[in-house]
């Protein structure tokens, strides 16, 4: 069995008096594709907050690519990438200057990050766009470049945090085209966060979170024979007696 | 640090792409120096030590960095709801990294605007600074660019909005440029505000750029008034805590941290 690429044991987190994450046990394994599933206030953007060490844990602990997130957030941060659902590009500039800006950020020496930079571009057929301020691409081709940004420094693990919130169904195709391209030429493990039940279908395992709480884990077949169910959608129902779609989700 | 180089040529890039705020930046002092130029110039008038037009110019360079650094450093507000202080928070850097290179990017914007408004402005008033006047005033214009960049990180790490702006140019801005001898003498204050007058760190710089370039004058009284070593020490202490103070803003995990990954619906 190969390491985990995320170990995560009894990590829970307070705001306040509001528990968004309870006590979370989970592994991803080494170029899994992980799912994690649940309505909005599951808990998931928090989970990811606290892998990326952007979030102090308020207990339990969690080792990502072999770091603790607590003692050594530089390490963990330099092996992850992470793509959120609204942009981090800066609009103002090129696709290109945005590019080399996270290049600099991360640390990467221009004769690398240059044919780097020129191979994503082309990858992700933003190449003829590379010159047009950001502010002037569609919302497909600007996630595309964000995904091309937390890719760049070339991670082991890549957070995926709703990626197709606000994305017309054209752009989401293109979008899971390309995350499939990646993951085959390069066995990336990639971590989705997602209250679209139709994009956890795909994933090797998914997680199922309801309210802070682990509420099912298994492949997607695994767990609608568990429920004895022919969809996801009808896990999240029995697994926690309300709809996926009720529950705030969109 | 390639991440702190990064930073600064995207705050720089930013800054050339702007043209209104280049315009702007350049031609506010010349605002100043004609409309409250003529009505200070008459209320001084009398005094013939000095043309006030001549006594302002310093003053109004001092403005320039002023607007030019804060101002940039501010941004820093825009970045996170923005979202680009995500790509740098995300980053494998300390957060001490993204506040020095915020620093030096609004300091590198601030001291070039200065140089700009200084090469034609000198020449305007009719002040031609000797070789070492000149270098005196590059580096008062390079620490004071540095001071008020590093504060200017520190108050936009402590926003929780840029709707706090018009707050901080009325409680902050305003009052740093009319206590820093910018326009008159701060010696003829009350002594609360005469006080005040020696925590506002434009008040060094401005003090520094008058022993640049207003010593023939200094006789008179309208030089520096305060030891160029003061101005200097007080001037890099400023950007030292400064800096300190914005790194550990940033750091704070209920700060601007969070409200930079706070869901937006």
């Amino acid at each position: 069995m190969t390491a985990a690429a995320i170990d995560v044991r009894g990590l829970g987190k307070d705001f306040g008096a509001v528990r968004a994450l309870d006590r979370l046990d989970l592994e991803v394994r080494d170029a899994e594709f992980f799912g994690f599933l649940g309505p909005n206030g599951a808990g998931k953007t928090t989970t990811v907050h606290l892998l990326a060490t952007l979030l102090t844990p308020s207990r339990g602990s969690a080792r990502v690519a072999g770091h603790d997130v607590v003692r050594d957030g530089l390490a963990v941060r330099r092996s992850i990438g992470l793509v959120f659902q609204d942009t981090t590009l800066d609009r103002d500039l090129t696709v290109e200057e945005n590019l080399r800006f996270a290049a600099r950020l991360w640390n990467l020496p221009a004769h690398r990050a240059a044919p780097r930079i020129d191979a994503l571009l082309r990858q992700f057929g933003l190449d003829e766009r590379r010159r047009d301020p950001v502010r002037a691409l569609s919302g497909g081709m600007r996630r595309a470049a964000d995904i091309a940004r937390g890719i760049l420094h070339e991670p082991r693990i890549l957070f995926l945090d709703e990626p197709t919130a606000g994305l017309d169904p054209r752009a989401r195709r293109s979008l899971w085209e390309l995350i499939r391209g990646l993951r085959a030429s390069s066995g990336l493990t990639v971590f989705l966060t997602t209250h679209y039940v139709e994009e956890a279908e795909p994933c090797d395992r998914v997680a199922v979170m309801d309210r802070g709480r682990l509420a099912a884990l298994g492949t997607p077949a695994e767990l609608k024979r568990a429920a004895g169910v022919g969809s996801l959608e009808e896990v999240f129902l029995a697994r926690t007696g309300r709809e996926l779609a009720e529950t705030g989700a969109g | 640090m390639r991440a702190v180089y990064g930073i600064v040529v995207r705050e720089f890039v930013r800054f050339l792409r702007q043209r209104g705020r280049v315009l702007s930046s350049v031609g506010r002092p010349f605002v100043w120096l004609i409309f409250a130029g003529a009505g200070f110039a008459a209320v001084f008038a009398g005094r013939s030590e000095i043309d006030y037009h001549v006594y302002m110019a310093p003053g109004l360079l001092g403005m320039v960095v002023m607007f030019g650094s804060l101002l940039a450093a501010l941004s820093t507000v825009i970045d996170r709801d923005a979202g680009v202080l995500r790509m740098m928070l995300v980053a494998p850097i300390r957060r001490g990294t993204v506040a020095l290179g915020k620093t030096l990017g609004a300091s590198l914007v601030g001291t070039v605007q200065a140089i700009v408004v200084a090469a034609i402005l000198l020449p305007v008033v009719g002040l031609a600074p000797t070789p070492a006047g000149a270098l005196l005033a590059l580096a008062a214009i390079v620490l004071t660019s540095l001071a008020l960049g590093a504060l200017g990180v520190v108050l936009a790490a402590g926003m929780r909005s840029i709707e706090n702006f018009a707050g901080v140019m009325n409680f902050v801005v305003f009052p740093m440029l009319f206590l820093s001898g910018a326009l008159y003498p701060v010696r003829h204050l009350g002594p609360v505000l005469h006080v005040l007058a020696h925590v506002n760190p434009l008040a060094y710089g401005v003090d520094l750029l008058k022993h640049a370039l207003l010593a023939r004058w200094s006789d008179t009284g309208y030089g520096g008034e305060l030891p160029i070593s003061l101005d200097c020490a007080a001037l890099v202490l400023y950007a030292l805590a400064g800096l300190a103070a914005a790194g550990a803003l940033l750091a704070r995990e209920g700060g601007v941290a969070r409200a930079a990954f706070r869901e937006r619906r």
